[in-house]
């Protein structure tokens, strides 16, 4: 039997700005579950750059931000030093048919800065991997 | 959260934690401070890093001590705040903020002696103000220091932890080197008569305290600590212990090898380079070693810097946590996801600290700083013990007490009075202004009030008078007015919501929405928090909705969970810890979500209500017509208010209702408690005959009702359903009845909680 790509996807947000926009950029499309997640950065063996309370503060305003339009959707904490294994992590663990992710773009200085994660997200997954189109602006 | 996430959030191994601790303190005592330090105290001064590193360590027992009862972002600032009230928190918040920037301003300078012992850097004119060359080194430094924090470049663990073994082996291997060259005669006079003799031992330890001020970062990262009851202490004391016998033994080697007066500043910048260079060119290795020691020289004040720069933006989360300063100064920076803000803040403090000070003032303007934080500190524990809070569990407990923190307290606010006075004053300049943030800003928006006042306050009887009044005048006034709103179901949610926001923007209060998860007596607490969801499926929408609903009213609001073997007792002892002022919670007679299980000792509780309770019987939400049915009491004074407030709200028709027999009267008894309860623009109705009868019918005509409760003790029978009500069961509109605790004095009332 085959498997839609949208019947189980994972949704990583990055703060509440994101998850609004990436959930506004979801809502038009016929989705079966969605997990939305958050990576709380962890500096694995040196202090964390930003407080894990802060961290986890911002996850709880991030998945009220995107429940606001997909209000069934599951939610999931994760503490990983990698944005982007953590992310692959996750679509591994609940057996994800996709990753939806919304880029967010940056200027290649910023992007180099941080390294390119929604490249590094493409090119690393065992998942298919969706990202949203960006007309919708930043809300 | 499931079991394995919470332990990947605490990620930090004793061996890191020691690491942070080591590597902050050792740059500062061995490479940048030796020099000033000869020139204070000539060869003694190695006893003024044991004594440096003794006062330490006392301080370092009560912030372990402290660290492992409340592992929270924010270490020393937040035990002061949380034992002693948000007006030393201003203090200790400040204090050990600015402490933080005047150590990396230091630390930074040190960096720029080094760089500029192999780079050409060139001094500068910048307007009138003149840059020596380490000056500009440091700026340099610092801003990159800086930009690496601000972009949240992540260094693995396993290179702080390199860093820190190869300082450490370089500096074993020159302290070996420089044994072998040490003389004891070039150490004599140990007391050197041009320092002052043995006395100068003292005003040295407070210039060389700088070099102990890494142990009380790790307490900053506390949170993240894995098994924090063994590593914190390990690794606070620990650290301590290892700097203060390696600055004891490099000091009598330094001085040992070159004459202490050759050492000083006058002489050299980088004294340990001088001593490296004689110790290691024995082995015919000057060169190397003079390299490596540069190395390490750079390393060790960098890693301290950087240290600094993270810790001082934990503190600036605590505080903001704490509403002691504005939280947008930690807003999270969208691409970097540093708290980008707070630490462009502290880098301009720091550049500006650099360009203003020496090396000196600088050490000392730091040390006193967190001399004073340390000092509050060490009083911070003797309160947490003395006052025995509920929940104060540290796994490490201080041996000795009360020895430990009173010697702490006593050693740390002492060494203070050794500086001189400017650098005293430009201190307190600090301490003052965070007295002065706290009065002008912080005490109308902060809430949390401290252990110490409520000690005081709660015992006004036995304790002093100026003591009481004293912490009731500090006390913050901010959030006076907390409607708790504890949520169970769903379709009530949205009317107990709306009610509660109606009152809190009367009262320019917040709504602090709590979900009752009630917990089968089986099941731990704490694997309820973990299991949640199996538990109460819709339990993040309550809190959703609840927060999505107050917030059309433009109230603040606030969402707490809270797992409870004993729902109703949960419902009160939030009321009291959250400093409630009004409950309103949601009555429903035969589906009762509280009820459903026999409370024992829920009669005893609800003789002291902890604050005002609104019960709503809830049969929609609709406040046009209020009926009031009154005769005296503090019971109806709170409806009364309810009404008003609601009144204000929506403009609502409010009728007054007094039953009595004789007309006359009835309608004088109206008007007075329309008047002195503010209502005397409502209608006012007396009826005759049956109390009960007259209110069904006056209710026919109301869209709502709000009664007194008039019996003591009757919330607690109404909710559990022993007593039926007649009035209420029989009426169509919803009915609020309301219940003022009684027993409480109206000072305690206004301060307790």
């Amino acid at each position: 039997m085959s498997q839609l790509f949208t019947d189980s996807i994972v949704v990583p947000v990055a703060n509440q700005a994101d998850a609004t926009t990436t959930a506004a950029a979801l809502e038009p499309y016929d989705i079966g579950e969605i997990t939305v997640m958050y990576v709380v950065e962890k500096g694995d063996g040196v202090p964390d750059k930003t407080p894990v309370e802060q961290s986890e503060q911002i996850a709880t305003e991030s998945f009220a931000a995107f429940r606001e339009a997909f209000p069934t959707a599951e939610t999931e904490t994760i503490y990983r030093r990698d944005v982007v294994t953590a992310i692959s992590e996750v679509a591994r663990e609940i057996d994800a048919s996709a990753i939806v992710f919304h880029p967010r773009g940056g200027s290649r200085f910023r992007q180099f800065l941080t390294g390119d994660r929604s490249l590094r997200l493409i090119t690393e997954a065992e998942r298919p991997v969706i990202a949203l189109p960006n007309e919708v602006s930043e809300a | 959260m499931t079991e394995s996430d919470e332990e990947l959030a605490k990620d930090l191994g004793l061996l890191s934690v020691l690491t942070i601790g080591v590597g902050t303190m050792i740059g500062a005592g061995i490479f940048v401070l030796p020099g000033e330090a000869a020139a204070a105290a000539g060869p003694a001064v190695a006893l003024s890093f044991i004594l440096g590193g003794v006062i330490s360590l006392f301080t370092a027992l009560s912030a372990s001590e402290l660290g492992t009862a409340m592992p929270k972002a924010g270490g020393s600032y937040y035990y002061v705040n949380h034992a002693l009230g948000p007006l030393f928190g201003s203090v200790a918040g400040w204090g050990n903020w600015m402490g933080l920037a005047f150590a990396s301003a230091f630390y930074t300078l040190g960096f720029g002696e080094y760089l500029a012992t192999f780079l050409p850097i060139p001094a500068l004119m910048l307007g009138p103000i003149g840059l020596s060359e380490f000056q500009v080194g440091a700026l340099l430094a610092a801003i990159a220091f800086i930009a690496v924090n601000y972009i949240g470049a992540k260094e693995t663990g396993s290179i702080q932890i390199v860093i820190v073994t190869l300082l450490i082996g370089i500096l074993s291997v020159f302290s070996v080197l420089g044994l072998f060259q040490t003389d004891i005669s070039t150490l004599r006079p140990f007391f050197p008569a041009e320092t002052g003799g043995a006395a100068a031992i003292f005003p040295a330890t407070g210039l060389v305290f700088v070099s102990f001020l890494g142990f009380a970062k790790i307490t900053t990262v506390a949170e993240e600590l894995k098994n924090p009851g063994r590593n914190l202490p390990l690794a606070v004391v620990g650290s301590v212990v290892i700097v203060t016998v390696m600055y004891g033994i490099i000091m009598v080697v330094l001085m040992g090898v070159i004459n202490w007066q050759q050492l000083g500043p006058s002489f050299t910048t980088t004294p340990v380079l001088d001593v490296g260079e004689i110790a290691f060119g024995t082995i015919g290795i000057a060169g190397v070693g003079v390299g490596l020691l540069t190395f390490a020289g750079l390393l060790a004040t960098a890693s301290s810097a950087n240290a600094s720069i993270l810790a001082s933006s934990r503190i600036n989360f605590a505080m903001g946590r704490d509403k002691l300063i504005s939280d947008t100064l930690n807003a999270i920076h969208p691409t970097f996801a540093t708290p980008y803000r707070s630490i462009a803040v502290t880098g301009a403090i720091i550049l500006v600290f650099i360009v203003a000070g020496d090396v000196q003032t600088l050490a000392k303007a730091g040390s006193v700083l967190h001399l004073i934080v340390y000092g509050l500190l060490n009083v911070a524990l003797i309160v947490m013990r003395e006052a025995d809070v509920e929940g104060y569990q540290p796994d490490f407990r201080v041996p000795l007490y009360p020895v430990v923190p009173v010697v702490g307290a006593f050693s740390s606010f002492g060494l203070i009075a050794f500086m001189k006075p400017i650098e005293i004053a430009l201190s307190l300049v600090f301490v003052a202004g965070g007295l002065v943030w706290y009065l002008l800003y912080a005490r109308d928006v902060a809430e949390k009030k401290g252990i110490l006042s409520q000690y005081i306050l709660d015992r006004s009887e036995t304790m002093p008078p100026a003591a009481v009044s004293a912490a009731s005048t500090v006390q913050p006034d901010g959030g006076t007015f907390r409607v708790m709103v504890p949520l169970a179901n769903p379709q009530t949610e949205k009317d107990l919501i709306t009610l509660a926001s109606a009152i809190a923007k009367q009262r320019g209060g917040t709504v602090d929405a709590v979900h009752i998860v009630p917990t089968p007596d089986q099941t731990p607490l704490e694997y309820a928090a973990d299991h949640v969801d199996d538990l109460e499926a819709d339990h993040r929408t309550i809190l959703d909705a609840a927060e999505r609903d107050a917030e059309t009213f433009g109230v603040d609001v606030e969402t707490h969970t809270i797992y409870s073997h004993r729902p109703f007792e949960g419902i009160f002892d939030a009321a009291e810890s959250h400093q409630a002022a009004l409950v309103v919670l949601g009555w429903e007679a035969d589906t009762n979500s509280f009820s459903d299980r026999v409370e024992g000792t829920f009669d005893e509780l609800t003789d002291e209500l902890p604050c005002d309770f609104v019960v709503l019987k809830d049969r929609g939400f609709d406040p046009d017509e209020i009926l009031v049915p009154t005769a005296g009491g503090p019971d109806s004074d709170l409806s009364a208010e309810i009404a008003k407030l609601l009144q204000s709200e929506y403009d609502s028709d409010v009728t007054l209702l007094h039953v009595t027999d004789s007309e006359t009267e009835g309608v004088t008894f109206l008007e007075d408690w329309a008047a002195t309860h503010d209502l005397t623009d409502a209608t006012l109705q007396v009826e005759s005959g049956d109390i009960e009868t007259a209110i069904e019918r006056a209710a026919n005509d109301s869209t709502m009702m709000i009664i007194g409760a008039t019996e003591r003790g009757l919330l607690s029978r109404l909710v559990r359903g022993s007593l039926v009500l007649d009035v209420v069961d029989d009426v169509d509109c919803s009915v609020l009845l309301a219940e003022r605790p009684q027993t409480k004095s109206l000072s305690e009332r206004l301060f307790k909680r």
